[in-house]
């Protein structure tokens, strides 16, 4: 390279070849981010600046359930996704029969977009048409009781149902993959110490899995904490406000109420807290690195 | 770098909003409208009208919820993208009450040497046009006439001697024989929160003398007179299909089409869904009628559609010129033969138009006695909270009392913050 370019150019090259990504990555991610910090200090009509966005969080209760409506059902949703999906990738790494069968039929439910999901476990959840209910019924069951998107607690369990059907498979994919790549040797060894399966479990596919479950655990909560299609169309947070989520809540203030300030200013406590959450798995799988 | 970077996006803009311009100098008029039934009626009219003229028209058509965005955004960064923007009329107040976005209409008129609007337009209509409502400036002229009506099962009512429902303690009853008596329920009702709630809940709201707001605009949700409305709400979702607290406007129809309900509250829209064979196990027996009443004489909600011409148009003018044909006697009358109620009393009586719509003396009766939802720029906000708070009475998590001092205690809040 240095037969064609000066000292001088030299230096400058690596600048100039990344000067159009630098390029893109401003006009698409640091300029809207700055623009969006801006923003969120604006409040009124006028859009004066002001700290008032973020004093009014503090006295928002919808806020704050919107808060905790998020988290409760990030956590039961990874919870359930984790579990099955773990499950479901132990029983197909072994040697059972049509498993790749099962294992594309697995992906379906992820391949569709979370809208069309959203309609049709809308319909599945009629209380009066469904499906859930009709075979229910028809298996002599008293459904009266059962309106799932219209009872709080059953619609947040419904909401659950519907993340939990739809993103297992993902879980469920990643730690087959990463079943896949723990080599036999460990195995036989253990087998031949006379380990039991369940210590082989314990203290073998575990830690060996362990990258692999805090890569999907880390992409799972990312998405559930911000899960905004489905919900929107299963319940768009009702009833009442039983079922919505910061991100509904966002949606709402800013393209409903035409108050893009105080969305904004929630999106930031979203942004910081998902950070938070993001930097603690990630320390704790560089540590898992290390060890 | 700083020079090469501010090149770069001096050149993509230029590029950009080269391409945001129809390049000649050929007149476009750019509408929004709404898909569904009104959007089509006025999509069609247009085209018409570059055949007839031969200026272009582009549509660009929206579902409900986007279309308050996109005009939102157009208006409050006055970006020129509509020439005409068809809205519903609760997002009026919010959209004229945004500085310089709608032009007013007057200046348009005399410029064609016209006095102004004609006398035709039904006045409750036409007061949703102005801002502030009734006596202010005009912003946009009404294209489609909806109100609420009171639907009913003739059969059922004949089958058990009930007369036509006055009151909703009239409703009440006949709920309370029909779901006793029939395998069907009595009464029907959305309550999912939002907009649904709250639509279906205003008619008794002020039947029983309520008023959101006294007159210095502080809310009075929770007046004795609210409570004992909501407590009406809950006793007719006794005899209403179990999880009306999720239903919409969808659930409902459909529970009235499959003939699984006998009465609820719905828009002039579905009429026609009535008569039809492939949706209705009704054909014949349902009857539409005006709200009940209560304390007060029974009052519809109001819902029509307005169409204005934001600040920013590109194309004033010819955008006006194609206002006043589209909401003339002529245009008009075939947007109702398109299923669109009018805005125009002489039309309601067309005896062309009343073969096909036998329900349009009593439509016209609903939309001149009814009434608007509160008329300010914080209705969606409001309304929003609102509907939830109905919503959770209906569900059964709080009780009538607890919910009005709740939704009167947020609603308060939002006016404080827009003070």
């Amino acid at each position: 390279m240095s037969m064609f370019l000066s000292n001088k150019q030299e230096r400058f090259l690596p600048y100039l070849l990344i000067a159009p990504t630098v390029a893109v990555l401003f006009t698409l991610s640091i300029y809207p981010l700055f623009y969006a910090i801006k923003t969120s200090f604006q409040t009124g009509d006028d859009l004066h600046f002001s700290l008032g966005n973020f004093t009014r969080l503090f006295s928002d209760g919808f806020f704050f359930s919107a808060l905790a409506h998020t988290f409760v059902f990030a956590s039961l949703a990874l919870t359930l996704e984790f579990l099955i999906g773990l499950s479901l990738a132990l029983l197909l790494d072994s040697k059972l029969r049509g498993k790749n069968v099962f294992r594309a039929l697995l992906l379906v439910p992820m391949m569709l977009p979370p809208v069309v999901v959203g309609v049709i476990w809308r319909l599945m959840f009629n209380s009066d048409f469904g499906a859930i209910n009709g075979t229910l019924k028809s298996f002599g069951f008293d459904t009266t009781n059962l309106t799932w998107l219209a009872s709080s607690k059953l619609a947040f369990l419904s909401i659950i149902v519907v993340d939990v059907w739809q993103w297992t498979p993902f879980v469920f994919l990643i730690l087959l993959a990463g079943l896949q790549a723990i080599p036999n040797e460990p195995y036989e060894a253990a087998l031949i110490d006379g380990s039991s399966p369940w210590q082989t479990f314990k203290n073998i596919t575990l830690p060996l899995l362990k990258p692999a479950i805090l890569i999907a655990l880390l992409l799972r909560t990312m998405d559930l904490l911000r899960v905004f299609d489905s919900i929107f169309i299963l319940t768009e947070g009702g009833p009442g406000n039983a079922t919505e989520t910061i991100s509904l809540y966002i949606y709402r203030t800013a393209f409903r109420f035409g108050d893009f300030g105080y969305a904004t200013a929630m999106s930031f406590v979203l942004l910081i807290l998902t950070n938070i959450i993001s930097a603690m798995y990630i320390r704790f799988l560089q540590k898992q690195e290390k060890a | 770098m700083s020079k090469f970077l501010s090149v770069l996006l001096i050149l993509s803009l230029v590029f950009l909003s080269a391409c945001n311009r129809g390049g000649s100098g050929e007149k476009v008029i750019t509408i929004a409208v709404v898909s569904g039934v009104e959007g089509d009626a006025l999509t069609q009219a247009a085209k018409d009208y570059e055949a007839q003229t031969g200026i272009k028209i582009k549509i660009a058509q929206f579902p409900y919820q986007s279309l308050f965005e996109k005009e939102l955004i157009d208006l409050q960064s006055k970006t020129g993208a509509y020439d005409l923007v068809m809205m519903d009329d609760p997002w009026f107040p919010k959209f004229a009450s945004l500085s310089n976005a709608l032009t007013e209409l007057t200046p348009l008129y005399q410029k064609k040497g016209l006095q102004g609007h004609d006398e035709d337009f039904v006045k409750t209509s036409l007061a949703l046009c102005r801002h502030p409502y009734e006596s202010g400036k005009l912003f946009a002229l009404p294209y489609v006439g909806n109100s609420q009506l009171f639907f009913y099962r003739k059969d059922i009512f004949e089958k058990y001697n009930l007369k036509s429902p006055e009151t909703w303690d009239d409703v009440l009853s006949a709920a309370k024989t029909i779901s006793e008596k029939e395998t069907m329920k009595g009464y029907v009702m959305r309550a999912a929160s939002g907009n649904s709630a709250v639509a279906d809940f205003m008619p008794i709201f002020w039947a029983y003398g309520a008023e959101m707001f006294d007159a210095n605009g502080n809310p009075t949700i929770n007046s004795g007179e609210g409570i004992a409305a909501l407590k009406m709400m809950l006793e007719l979702g006794k005899y209403s299909p179990s999880g009306y607290a999720s239903f919409g406007a969808d659930e409902v129809s459909n529970h009235l089409l499959q003939g699984t309900a006998a009465m609820s509250i719905n828009w002039p829209a579905w009429i026609s869904a009535f008569s039809d064979a492939s949706k209705s196990k009704v054909i014949g027996k349902m009857e539409f009628t005006t709200m009940p009443g209560a304390k007060n004489q029974g009052k519809a909600e109001i819902g029509n559609w307005l169409i204005a011409i934001p600040q920013s148009a590109q194309n004033k003018d010819a955008a006006f010129d194609f206002l006043l044909w589209a909401t003339d006697k002529q245009q008009m009358k075939l947007s109702a033969t398109r299923g669109n109620p009018p805005t125009r009393t002489s039309l309601f009586k067309d005896e062309e138009l009343l073969k096909k719509n036998p329900a349009y003396p009593v439509q016209l009766k609903s939309l001149e006695t009814s009434r608007p939802r509160p008329r300010t720029p914080q209705w969606n906000e409001i309304e929003n909270v609102f509907g939830i708070y109905l919503s959770k009475a209906n569900s059964g998590e709080l009780s009538a009392e607890d919910a009005m001092n709740k939704a009167n205690e947020e609603v308060k809040k939002i006016v404080e913050r827009g003070k």
